[in-house]
């Protein structure tokens, strides 16, 4: 998964670094074929034109008028410095020139008027165009800042290659987040909804069952029917509470309200009021805890609670009457280690071939009980490890200080 | 006289089937379908209790809760279909006596109801009997085989805690708790001696109590009735 993950990631670089050279290239060749199809080309053919000018007797012959163009001007110095011809030449421009105004114009300008040169036998042809029409810049490196000119535009483009994709992930991250949340809160909502419409009704059928299963009027066998629908009703209360909650924790919905809690005081205080309620009819439990006080933990006791409590129900569910029911705890490492054990395996059975360790969810795909138990223990920075083999055993370790487990 | 509870819920069917469970507990009843019609009958009849749904045709509990503080004092007990902290938070915050989530079992209605009402109408139950043994609260007196022994202030805690629980199991920890407002370590054996001074008191045969039962591993239960 890793390995397909880093190739994904190369994949992407590659690809947007090839878009992006690709757009760079685009843009280039537009642009010259831009200009130059408007016919913005700053130069003039100089060897065409030094060609087009010939010496003869009665002075020098012009034929490139065309290819000189109508704002352009040109004369030819000689070795002396004087001008010999002269087609347009502007009057701020001298006549004669000296080897330092040669070495300045050719690379600059001359009086301002950006110029080209051609060194010709008889001396130096100069083509000249309007003031402000040319920027001319000239341009001189060292070698080896010349050589380390391709390490440093690889580096800084893929810099921005980088830049480029990591606002992007921000922002695809952003939009995906929010986009969750969104289906999250509507998700949450629609449960919310039909979770409470669904305990009014469900009020009346458990309260009206459990009043006929004590009814004196009716035979021992309609009771035991109505105990049947009470009970029923009960396991569908739980999983709408289950259900409820599983879905506030998967969205981090549920706040935490941490307490220190003594492990033995609350376990004792859970499975009293679990037998209190009469939901452990039959089944003899057992406690077995250190005879040293264990270290307190940090936890939500509503929370803890009812996973404790989800472990008792699906025991109870699970086994019939008589079988006996374990629930401990002991101090392990930085860790507390709650445990609930039954002698059946009390948990739906995932066929032929079975592994003694359940899946990591403790088999949500079956109910939503064991998942939520999962659930808490993460919440709380622990783990839950449910297994089962001739006995279901689910073990919750909690830090025993508030850490997080490695 | 029989306690009268107001049921305030927009559910005929539950309104009824409250009406019902709270009959039969020997209560009597008076309904009202929304805010209005609760105010109405909270003026003609004043209740001793009102059980108070949270979602109302004409606005909501917690709104007709602070109407109805604003002018008498009567125990109020939510009873809701919503089930998050933060509604529970904000009902017991504007002073309801307790907070029911449905579905409930009736038997959990009417235990609730009970704890309400003793805590506001104090009554003192003069005698009350377990087998053999006649306790005598307001004297904190045992009275058996027309022998009569004096409870310490531990034992008279002890077993009104264990008789408050009405036959459930009240856990050690909470025991040493309502002796020693504090946690169990170093009271264990203490509290086994008080208990077992205590079953002197009350039981026929202190060695196979009848009544104060243990529960091994989590505490102790008071038996109000003993199978034959």
């Amino acid at each position: 998964m890793k390995a397909r993950g880093l190739l994904k990631g190369a994949g992407l670089v590659a690809a947007s670094a090839v878009l992006i050279v690709a757009v760079i290239l685009a843009g280039i060749l537009s642009f010259v074929y831009y200009n130059t199809a408007a016919g913005r080309v700053w130069g003039v053919p100089l060897r065409l034109l030094s060609a087009a000018l010939v010496p003869g007797e009665d002075g020098y012959t012009f034929t490139g008028e065309e290819l000189l163009g109508e704002d352009r001007w040109a004369m030819l110095i000689d070795e002396e410095g004087q001008v010999a011809w002269s087609l347009r030449k502007p009057d701020d421009v001298p006549e004669h020139y000296s080897l330092t105004d040669v070495a300045s114009f050719t690379r600059w300008y001359l009086n301002d008027y950006p110029v080209q040169c051609r060194i010709r036998e008889d001396g130096l042809l100069v083509v000249g165009a309007p003031k402000g029409s040319i920027w001319k810049h000239d341009i001189a490196m060292d070698i080896q800042v010349l050589l380390q000119l391709p390490v440093w535009f690889t580096m800084l483009f893929l810099l921005s290659l980088l830049c480029v994709l990591g606002l992007a992930w921000l922002v695809l991250r952003r939009w995906f987040r929010q986009a969750q949340q969104a289906r999250d809160a509507a998700r949450s909502d629609w449960i919310n909804g039909v979770s409470h419409d669904i305990r009014t009704p469900l009020s009346v059928v458990m309260g009206t069952a459990a009043q006929l299963e004590n009814a004196p009027d009716l035979s021992p066998e309609r009771r035991r029917q109505a105990g049947i629908v009470r009970t029923q009703s009960q396991a569908i209360r739980d999983l709408v509470n289950d259900l409820n909650l599983t879905m506030r924790l998967d969205c981090a919905m549920q706040p935490l309200r941490k307490e220190f809690i003594q492990p033995e005081a609350f376990l004792r205080q859970t499975v009293a009021d679990f037998l209190n309620g009469g939901l452990a009819e039959g089944f003899p439990l057992e406690m077995d805890l250190p005879a040293q006080p264990l270290p307190a933990i940090q936890a939500d006791p509503f929370l803890l609670r009812r996973a404790v409590n989800n472990l008792l129900t699906n025991c109870v569910r699970h086994n019939a009457p008589g079988c006996p029911i374990s629930v401990g705890a002991r101090a392990e490492g930085g860790a507390v280690l709650l445990w609930v054990e039954s002698g059946g395996a009390a948990a739906p059975s995932s066929g032929p071939g079975e592994p003694s360790q359940l899946e990591p969810d403790g088999g949500a795909a079956h109910g939503t009980g064991l998942k939520l138990v999962a659930q808490i223990a993460e919440a709380h920075g622990g783990r839950a490890r449910f297994s089962r083999g001739s006995r279901f055993r689910c073990e919750l370790r909690l830090p025993a200080d508030g850490r997080s487990l490695s | 006289m029989a306690y009268r509870i107001l049921i305030v819920d927009d559910e005929i069917a539950l309104q009824r089937m409250v009406g019902e469970i709270l009959a039969q507990a020997g209560y009597e009843t008076d309904s009202a379908l929304s805010c209005a019609q609760a105010l109405d009958r909270l003026g003609a009849a004043p209740p001793d209790a009102v059980l108070l749904d949270v979602t109302l045709p004409d606005g909501d509990g917690f709104s007709l809760l602070e109407k109805l503080r604003e002018s008498r004092d009567v125990p109020v007990l939510f009873l809701s279909a919503r089930d998050e902290d933060a509604d529970r938070l904000r009902g017991l915050g504007l002073g309801a006596d307790d907070y029911i989530t449905k579905p409930f079992l009736p038997q959990e209605l009417l235990l609730r109801l009970r704890a309400v009402l003793r805590r506001v109408y104090p009554q003192e139950e003069g005698t009350v009997r377990l087998g053999g043994a006649e306790i005598l609260w307001g004297k904190s007196l045992v009275r058996r085989n027309g022998e009569t022994v004096s409870l310490t202030a531990k034992e008279f805690a002890l077993l009104r805690k264990l008789w408050d629980a009405q036959g459930n199991i009240v856990t050690i920890d909470t025991l040493c708790q309502t002796l020693w407002d504090g946690p169990l370590v170093g009271y264990e054996n203490t509290l086994m001696v008080h208990i077992r001074r205590l079953r002197e008191k009350i039981e026929e045969d202190p060695s196979h109590p009848r009544y104060l039962l243990t529960v091994r591993g989590l505490g102790y239960r008071l038996a109000r009735e003993v199978r034959p």
